[in-house]
C-alpha cells in the first residue's frame, strides 16, 4: 500500500466524480423479483431494514468527519461518502420496494440498537476526533456492511439485486481505500500527540457510551446473521479484513485507536471469549432500554426515499 | 477623426459618477461608451425578484448625488436603478452616452498620446484618457456543471432575469446560496410550487433590518441636505466598524460570528438544518450575506434545502450524489459573476502593444488600484486591489473617480503626453499590500470569488475604507514619468 502523502486526493475525488450513479439509472421493474421467495421475505425484511439503517449511520459518520477533514480535498470526498452512504441506503429501500417489503411510502423502523447509534452519532459524532470516527467507520464498513452484502449476495438472486450491490460494492472499495489512507497519515503523528489525543479521548464519557452502544451493535447483527441461517464466521471473516488491511501500515498500527478496534475485533471474532456474555447481555440490555428516553429521531435520519425521482 | 478629453466604458455607477464629476471639473469633452441598450450596469442586469444592495441606500449612492427620497433602507434594485436613470438627466450625460457600442478593444498610442476604441460595430473613439469602467460583475458566470446541456425545462441566471417566463406554480430549482440567492429564494418560495435550494457552502447571515423611510426623514433630508449627509456619516462609521471584524480575523470576527449563530439559532430550530446551515470558515472569508427572510422562507413545507452534492443536471433536471433525480420546471442558477481577476474584459494594449492580459496572467495588479504601469493615462474604476467587505462600494468608487479626475485635469492642464505610473512604484505598492492581504479574513482559508486559483488575492482593499480614500486623496508625482507633448520627459 503506497504510503500517505503518496496517495493522490485529488485523483480520487476526480474518480468519485466520474463514478456517480442514481437509482434512475437502475430498472427496479426488470424480471427476477420473483426470486426473493415467501419463506426469505419476512427474515429479508428485517436483515434488508439493518443494511439500509446502518448505511444511514454511516452516512452520518461521514457527515462528522467531513467536519474534521485537514484539508478541502478530503473534506469534498466524505462530503460525496456522506451522500454515496445515503445512496446505497436509498437504494437499498428500493430493492425492498422491489420485492414487495414496503407499504407506499413506508420506511422500516431501526432496531433499538441503530436507534442508539442514530441518537448517539446525532449527539456526539461532531464532538469526535479525526482518529476515533476514522476508526470506527471503516470498521462498520467492513464488518457490517462487507460481511452484511456478501451473504445477501449469496442468497439471494435477483439480477437486479447483484446490479446494485456490484455498484455499492465499487463505492465501498473507495470508501474503504481513502479510509485507509487516512488511518495512515493519522499514524504518522509524533508520538506524543497521539498519547495526548488518545488519554484525552478514552477519558471521555461520551466515548465510552459510544462503545456500549457499539458493542451491541456488532453482537445484534451477528444474532440476525445467524437467524438467516448464515454462518457468523462470515462476520468474522469481514471483521479481520480490517486487520489485515491496518496491518500493512505501520504507521496505522501506531494509532492508539487503531490498535483498540484491532484488539476488540480479535475478541469479537473468538466466540468462546467471556466477552460474548457481557456483549449478548447487552443485547438483551439494550431491547428492554425504555423507548420513551430515545429522543425524537433526528431529521437527517428522515431523509431516506426509494423513489429515483423526487417529484 | 476627433480626439475627446476623454472616453468612458461603461455606463454604469463608475462610469456616470466619472463623467459627472469630470462635468464638474470643468471637463466637457467625453464620451460614454456602453454595451447594452440602457444605463445602469450591475443594476439594470440584476432585476431578479427580491433584487436590493444590502448596503442602506444613504450610503449606496453618491455624495455628490444625494436622493432623499430612498423609500427604505436598503432600497430594491428598481429604485436603484431609478437612481442611476436620473442622474443621467439631473446632470444632462444622455447626450454623451453611446448605448448599443461595444468596445472590443482598447489600445494606446504612444507618439500621440491617446488611447483608441475599437467597438463591435466597426467604429473607432479616441480620446487622450481613457476611463475603465466596465464593472467587476458584468459577466454572468454559470457552474461547470455536468449535462448542463442536457437540461430540457427554463433555465435563468438571476443576473439575466427572464421576465417573460412565468415561475407561478411551477418547480424550481435554485442553484447557489449567495448573495443573489438569498434574496431570490424568499421571492419564489410561496410563488412556485416548490422551491428545493441546492447548496454548497453556506454563508454567514447576519439579520437585515430593513425599514420604510418615515415620511419626515425624507421631508427633513429634502429641506437640509446637511441633516442627509450627517446620516450617511453615521451609517459609513458604522459600517467602517465592522472593518474590525470583517477585514482582519480577530475577536470582533468571533463576535460576528457569535452574532450571526444567535440569528440562525432564532430563526431555526431543527439542529440538523442548523448543522447545514453553519459555515466552517471565519465571517468576512466569503462575503456576508444580510437578510431576515432567507432562513425562514427556507424552512416552509414548499421549500427544501439540499446540500448533497450535486452530479449533474439531466433532461428532467438535477441529480445529487445521493442517487436521487429531483424533477423541476426551472432552474435558477444564482452563481454569482466571472470577475475578473486574471485577464480583462477585452484586449487593452499599452506601450509597445503588449496585451495588460499578459501582465496580469497570474494576478491583476495596478498602483492604488486605479493606475497600471505600461498604460499611460488610462484610469481603472474597481481595478485590483479595489474591493471593500464590509463598506459601501460606491465611497471606494468616489475616491477612484476623484483621482481620475484630478489626474485628467493635470493631463490636459499641462498638456501632456503621458502621465504613466511607473513600474518600481507599482511594484512597491503590491508588496506592501500583498504583505497586508496576509492577514486579512479573505486569505484565512476559503475559497471565495476574491481569490484567483492559486489563492493570490486581487480583488481586496486590506484596510479601512478611510485608508482607501486617504492613500487616493493624493496624486503624488514622484510616482509617476510624467511627458509633456512640447519637451522631452519632465522630472518632477
Amino acid at each position: 500500500m503506497p504510503r500517505a502523502h503518496d496517495f493522490d486526493y485529488d485523483a480520487m475525488l476526480a474518480k468519485i466524480k466520474d463514478r456517480q450513479w442514481a437509482l434512475a439509472d437502475i430498472d427496479w421493474d426488470a424480471p427476477g423479483a420473483d426470486a426473493v421467495t415467501d419463506e426469505q421475505r419476512p427474515r429479508l425484511k428485517e436483515f434488508m431494514a439493518d443494511l439500509v439503517w446502518i448505511e444511514n449511520v454511516g452516512a452520518r459518520g461521514f457527515a462528522a468527519l467531513a467536519g474534521k477533514a485537514p484539508t478541502p480535498v478530503l473534506r469534498e470526498i466524505y462530503t460525496y461518502f456522506h451522500a454515496e452512504e445515503q445512496r446505497h441506503a436509498n437504494a437499498e429501500l428500493a430493492l425492498m420496494r422491489r420485492w414487495g417489503m414496503l407499504e407506499d411510502d413506508e420506511v422500516p423502523e431501526p432496531n433499538i440498537n441503530v436507534r442508539l447509534a442514530i441518537e448517539w452519532l446525532d449527539r456526539w459524532s461532531d464532538d469526535m476526533s479525526l482518529a476515533v470516527l476514522g476508526t470506527v467507520i471503516p470498521m462498520l464498513e467492513v464488518a457490517l456492511d462487507g460481511a452484511l452484502l456478501k451473504f445477501l449476495l449469496d442468497e439471494v438472486h435477483d439480477p437486479v439485486c447483484h446490479r446494485v450491490f456490484d455498484k455499492i460494492n465499487a463505492d465501498e472499495s473507495r470508501h474503504l481505500a481513502v479510509d485507509f489512507q487516512v488511518l495512515d497519515l493519522l499514524g504518522h503523528a509524533p508520538a506524543r500527540r497521539l498519547l495526548i489525543s488518545t488519554v484525552g479521548t478514552v477519558a471521555r464519557p461520551t466515548v465510552l457510551l459510544g462503545a456500549l452502544m457499539y458493542v451491541p451493535l456488532l453482537n445484534r447483527m451477528r444474532d440476525n446473521i445467524v437467524a438467516m441461517g448464515l454462518d457468523e464466521r462470515r462476520l468474522y471473516t469481514a471483521m479481520s479484513r480490517f486487520t489485515r488491511v491496518g496491518e500493512r501500515s505501520p504507521a496505522t498500527r501506531r494509532l492508539p485507536s487503531y490498535q483498540i478496534l484491532k484488539r476488540h475485533a480479535a475478541i469479537v471474532i473468538d466466540r468462546g471469549h467471556p466477552y460474548h456474555h457481557f456483549a449478548d447481555f447487552m443485547v438483551k440490555a439494550s431491547a428492554r432500554y425504555p423507548r420513551r428516553l430515545l429522543r425524537p429521531t433526528p431529521s437527517w435520519a428522515r431523509e431516506l426515499t426509494h423513489e429515483p425521482v423526487a417529484r | 477623426m476627433t480626439t475627446h478629453a476623454t472616453l468612458i466604458v461603461g455606463a454604469g455607477f463608475a462610469g456616470l459618477g466619472t463623467a459627472i464629476r469630470l462635468r464638474q471639473a470643468g471637463i466637457e469633452d467625453f464620451v460614454i461608451l456602453e454595451r447594452a441598450g440602457e444605463v445602469g450596469g450591475t443594476w439594470r442586469d440584476n432585476t431578479y425578484p427580491g433584487a436590493a444592495c444590502d448596503i442602506p441606500s444613504l450610503l449606496y449612492s453618491f455624495s455628490f448625488a444625494q436622493n432623499p427620497d430612498w423609500s427604505r433602507t436598503y432600497s430594491g434594485g428598481a429604485e436603484i436603478l431609478g437612481y442611476i436613470r436620473a442622474m443621467v438627466e439631473r446632470f444632462g450625460l444622455r447626450d454623451r452616452i453611446r448605448l448599443r457600442t461595444e468596445v472590443t478593444g482598447l489600445a494606446f498610442d504612444e507618439a500621440a498620446g491617446t488611447w483608441t476604441a475599437t467597438t463591435a460595430g466597426g467604429g473607432e473613439f479616441t480620446a487622450r484618457t481613457a476611463v475603465m469602467a466596465a464593472g467587476p460583475l458584468a459577466n454572468a458566470s454559470l457552474p461547470d456543471i455536468r449535462g448542463r446541456d442536457s437540461y430540457t425545462g427554463h433555465m435563468i441566471h438571476s443576473a439575466r432575469w427572464d421576465h417573460g417566463h412565468d415561475l407561478t406554480g411551477k418547480r424550481v430549482a435554485v442553484i447557489g446560496t449567495g448573495a443573489s440567492a438569498v434574496q431570490i429564494v424568499p421571492e419564489l418560495v410561496g410563488r412556485a410550487a416548490s422551491v428545493k435550494v441546492f447548496q454548497r457552502t453556506p454563508g454567514w447571515v447576519l439579520p437585515r433590518l430593513d425599514r420604510r423611510t418615515p415620511a419626515w426623514s425624507r421631508a427633513l433630508f429634502r429641506r437640509s441636505p446637511a441633516a442627509q449627509t450627517a446620516a450617511r456619516q453615521a451609517w459609513f462609521w458604522g459600517h467602517e466598524s465592522m472593518a474590525l471584524g470583517l477585514v482582519w480575523d480577530t475577536v470582533f470576527t468571533t463576535a460576528v460570528a457569535k452574532a450571526a449563530r444567535l440569528h440562525l439559532r432564532r430563526q431555526v430550530r431543527d439542529p440538523w438544518l442548523r448543522r447545514q446551515l453553519t459555515p466552517h470558515f471565519r465571517p468576512g472569508c466569503k462575503r456576508m450575506l444580510m437578510t431576515s427572510d432567507y432562513y425562514p422562507a427556507l424552512q416552509r413545507d414548499d421549500c427544501k434545502l439540499i446540500t448533497w452534492p450535486i452530479v449533474s443536471l439531466s433532461p428532467a433536471g438535477v441529480r445529487t450524489a445521493d442517487g436521487i433525480e429531483h424533477e423541476v420546471d426551472c432552474i435558477v442558477f444564482a452563481t454569482g459573476f466571472d470577475v475578473g481577476k486574471t485577464g480583462t474584459p477585452f484586449p487593452i494594449r499599452g506601450v509597445g502593444g503588449r496585451p495588460l492580459a499578459e501582465q496580469w496572467a497570474r494576478g491583476a495588479q495596478a498602483y492604488k488600484s486605479v493606475n497600471v504601469a505600461g498604460h499611460p493615462n488610462l484610469f481603472f474604476t474597481f481595478g485590483p486591489n479595489s474591493g471593500p467587505g464590509h463598506n459601501s462600494a460606491l465611497v471606494y468608487m468616489e475616491s477612484q473617480i476623484d483621482y481620475a479626475v484630478r489626474a485628467i485635469r493635470l493631463i490636459l492642464d499641462r498638456d501632456l503626453l503621458a502621465l504613466e505610473v511607473t513600474r518600481a512604484a507599482q511594484e512597491r505598492f503590491n508588496r506592501r499590500i500583498q504583505r497586508r492581504l496576509a492577514r486579512t479574513t479573505w486569505n484565512s482559508g476559503c475559497t471565495s470569488w476574491y481569490l484567483t486559483d492559486d489563492g493570490h488575492n486581487a480583488t481586496m482593499y486590506p484596510g479601512f475604507a478611510t485608508q482607501y480614500a486617504r492613500q487616493l486623496a493624493r496624486l503624488d508625482l514622484a510616482d509617476y514619468r510624467v511627458i509633456s507633448r512640447q519637451t522631452e520627459e519632465v522630472t518632477t
